[in-house]
């Protein structure tokens, strides 16, 4: 087993590899940018060491500064976690020439799988069902149109190298094809440089559902089960389940052996997702694959018993798979939600700031995973995740209702997240019923918000008394400012003065 | 202590006044001049538990941009404003101009590019003492008064979060 592994990642999943790796008894080492200095996972880790300014490209993405950190520091593996440079197949490279390994695929499979069309065409080798569409991108206008007409519309136009729904564009009918066009690959070049694009039909209502699979290096590969990870908010996740509240048994199987196949076509090592689209019918169709970690892996973990991270860690140890895949079938059902530092009031704009205070919710059936503590800042430079909220209970409904507990007791102060999105998505009948596609949220979110529920009455004058109550409390001096070198002046002169500011016209 | 508190929340902004009297353990509550049955107890430093009539409120608290008290309680926002009776002294005396030590807070998040004056400098009203970008935007942040930089607490290339305090002007 490793002795000590580098962390080449920041917040919450930084924290959660460093718990694993601690209760595998390994060092850990965090790598971390100007900002983050006073972030968890620095705290958390053995030992931790400074890769450069805020912008990502200068710490981050430095795979230089990561080998030097590791080299420096004596660390036998890397374990790259999600986003940054998990999926860029030169890190597993550049530690493969500095004799450490790499908490992941191979490089090789990362290029076999990792690109939409690679995967695409392994899957049709493989026999996993795609798609309809073309395997490679098509340069000549006049002929991705006669190809979309032998489709049918409604068709789908997406680059080669895009993510994140940018370079995407559905064509509902012929006559707006050629402006789609256009408007794709120019979309498509400036956002990445490459203005190439393919076609593919375009599934009304699909849900998105993804199996995590696991191979070790010694041929075995197999499924632990799906993910739904239809709610999504255009095109990122924010509310995934396991199991799907539509998957039976026999399509669990049939897609859990789907993926293991494109696994074993690709080469595949650790831990990795291939995600399908499944329209109404239950077909499924091949999507892309995540050669790496998932960020809501959490939901797999509590119904299937297994620490999905230590199972990545062992694997890389030249480990093999403990357990056949007859053994494990999903128990009761997990439901995660990612909890941003963003106003859904206001277009859910980032929201980056202190936190000044947070009450955390525990209790049956809940957990967080997160890299966030009172007094800290979240930084404007990342992601704005804060944390995963994760409940299971026995049933759907159960766990739903544990959810809504939960969030109810999450309070945070001094920035604004997105806990009232919640709220409401975990209240509505459709998705109550499981009736749920991929565009489920944009079109909730596009109507009118139901009637806010009046504050149950007493709320305004609780509030009357709490203020009085805290105002005169810190009137006392039990806030006066920490670290004044004086004695700080009276709290009523202060004010006085203050509000004498306020009246200058 | 009595105070005169306007609460805006959902159902609008009014006027309200509360009275709070230490007794021995505890406070007796009087809620626009009506004696009211409510226990409150500051739990941690930014939420106050209250307890009315029986039924049990827990409120979180912290201070927004001009002063405000911001509260929350489960999904429903409010915002108090303290109307203290001793400004409104100060006002009658016309007193416009502003005295004392100025603590000079960052109104926004955001990075500050620029220092314009160093401590010890003396300084006239509107002149501009640093520069805050947040957003893509460069935003000059201006002293409120003549007098002298007592001391600069921000530095070139810091982040800093809305509230805090950059500077003082005495």
């Amino acid at each position: 087993m490793f002795k000590k592994i580098l962390i080449a990642n920041r917040g919450e999943i930084a924290v959660r590899i460093l718990r694993a790796c601690r209760e595998l008894g390994i060092q850990t080492v965090a790598v971390y940018s100007e900002v983050d200095r006073s972030s968890l996972h620095v705290r958390l880790a053995n030992e931790a060491y400074s890769i450069g300014p805020a912008a990502s490209r200068e710490s981050y993405l430095r795979i230089d500064k990561l080998m030097d950190v590791a080299k420096k520091a004596g660390c036998d593996a890397l374990h790259p976690g999600y986003g940054f440079l998990a999926e860029n197949p030169a890190l597993p490279r550049a530690c493969a020439d500095v004799g450490v390994t790499f908490i992941g695929p191979p490089a090789d499979a990362m290029d076999a799988m990792g690109s939409k069309t690679a995967g695409k065409q392994l899957a049709r080798r493989a026999e996993v069902p795609t798609v309809p569409g073309t395997s490679d991108p098509i340069e000549n206008p006049e002929e991705a149109q006669s190809l979309a007409r032998s489709m049918g519309y409604p068709i789908l136009l997406k680059a080669i190298a895009g993510g994140g729904g940018k370079g995407m564009r559905v064509v509902p009918s012929d006559t707006e094809f050629a402006s789609a066009w256009r408007d794709a690959a120019s979309e498509a070049l400036n956002a990445f440089g490459d203005s190439r694009v393919f076609i593919e039909k375009y599934l009304v209502g699909p849900r998105h559902i993804e199996i995590q699979i696991f191979a070790d290096a010694h041929g075995r590969c197999v499924s632990l089960g799906e993910r739904e990870c239809s709610i999504q908010r255009r095109h990122q996740k924010v509310v995934e389940e396991a199991p799907s509240p539509v998957v039976t048994p026999d399509l669990r199987r049939k897609m859990g052996e789907a993926a293991v196949r494109l696994g074993r076509a690709g080469g595949y090592v650790n831990a990795g997702t291939v995600e399908f689209l499944v329209d109404a019918d239950l077909n499924f169709y091949f999507l892309e694959v995540n050669t790496r970690l998932q960020v809501e892996h959490p939901v797999t973990e509590q119904v299937t018993g297994l620490d999905l991270v230590k199972l990545q860690i062992a694997i890389a140890a030249g480990h093999r798979l403990p357990f056949a895949w007859e053994s494990i079938t999903p128990r009761g059902h997990a439901m995660e939600v990612r909890l941003y530092a963003e106003d859904p009031d206001n277009n859910f704009f980032p929201s980056p700031g202190k936190i000044i205070a947070r009450h955390a919710p525990t209790g049956p059936g809940i957990r967080l995973d997160e890299g966030v503590y009172e007094g800290w800042t979240v930084p404007m430079d990342y992601d704005p995740l804060l944390s995963k909220l994760i409940a299971w209970g026995n049933s759907r409904e159960e766990t739903i209702s544990r959810l809504r507990r939960a969030l109810d007791e999450y309070t945070i102060t001094g920035i604004r997240t997105n806990v009232s999105l919640f709220r409401r998505i975990l209240t509505e009948p459709e998705f109550l019923r499981g009736e749920i596609h991929t565009k489920w949220l944009d079109e909730l979110l596009a109507r009118a918000r139901p009637p806010a529920v009046p504050p149950r009455p007493g709320t305004e004058e609780a509030a009357l008394i709490a203020a009085a109550l805290w105002h005169s409390a810190n009137l006392n001096g039990s806030a006066a400012p920490s670290g004044a070198s004086q004695a700080a002046p009276s709290q009523w002169k202060m004010e006085g003065r203050r509000r004498q500011v306020d009246r200058i016209p | 202590m009595k105070f005169e508190i306007q609460l805006s929340g959902p159902s609008g902004k009014k006027k309200h006044v509360v009275e709070l009297t230490r007794t021995s353990e505890a406070y007796a509550v009087t809620l626009d001049g009506q004696p009211v049955e409510a226990s409150a107890v500051q739990v941690s430093p930014n939420t106050v538990s209250v307890l009315l009539d029986g039924q049990s409120f827990e409120i979180h608290l912290s201070r927004s941009i001009g002063g405000k008290i911001k509260l929350q309680c489960g999904p429903h926002e409010f915002s108090a404003e303290l109307i203290d009776p001793r400004s409104w002294r100060g006002r009658k005396q016309g007193a416009l101009e502003v005295e004392g030590r100025q603590e000079i807070v960052a109104p926004m998040p955001g990075k500050v590019v620029r220092l314009l004056v160093g401590a010890g400098d003396a300084v006239e009203a509107g002149q501009g003492l640093l520069v805050v970008e947040a957003m893509k935007m460069q935003n000059e942040i201006r002293s409120p008064k003549n007098g002298k930089v007592e001391r600069l607490l921000a530095k070139e290339g810091q982040n800093v979060n809305a509230g805090e305090v950059l500077a003082w002007v005495e």
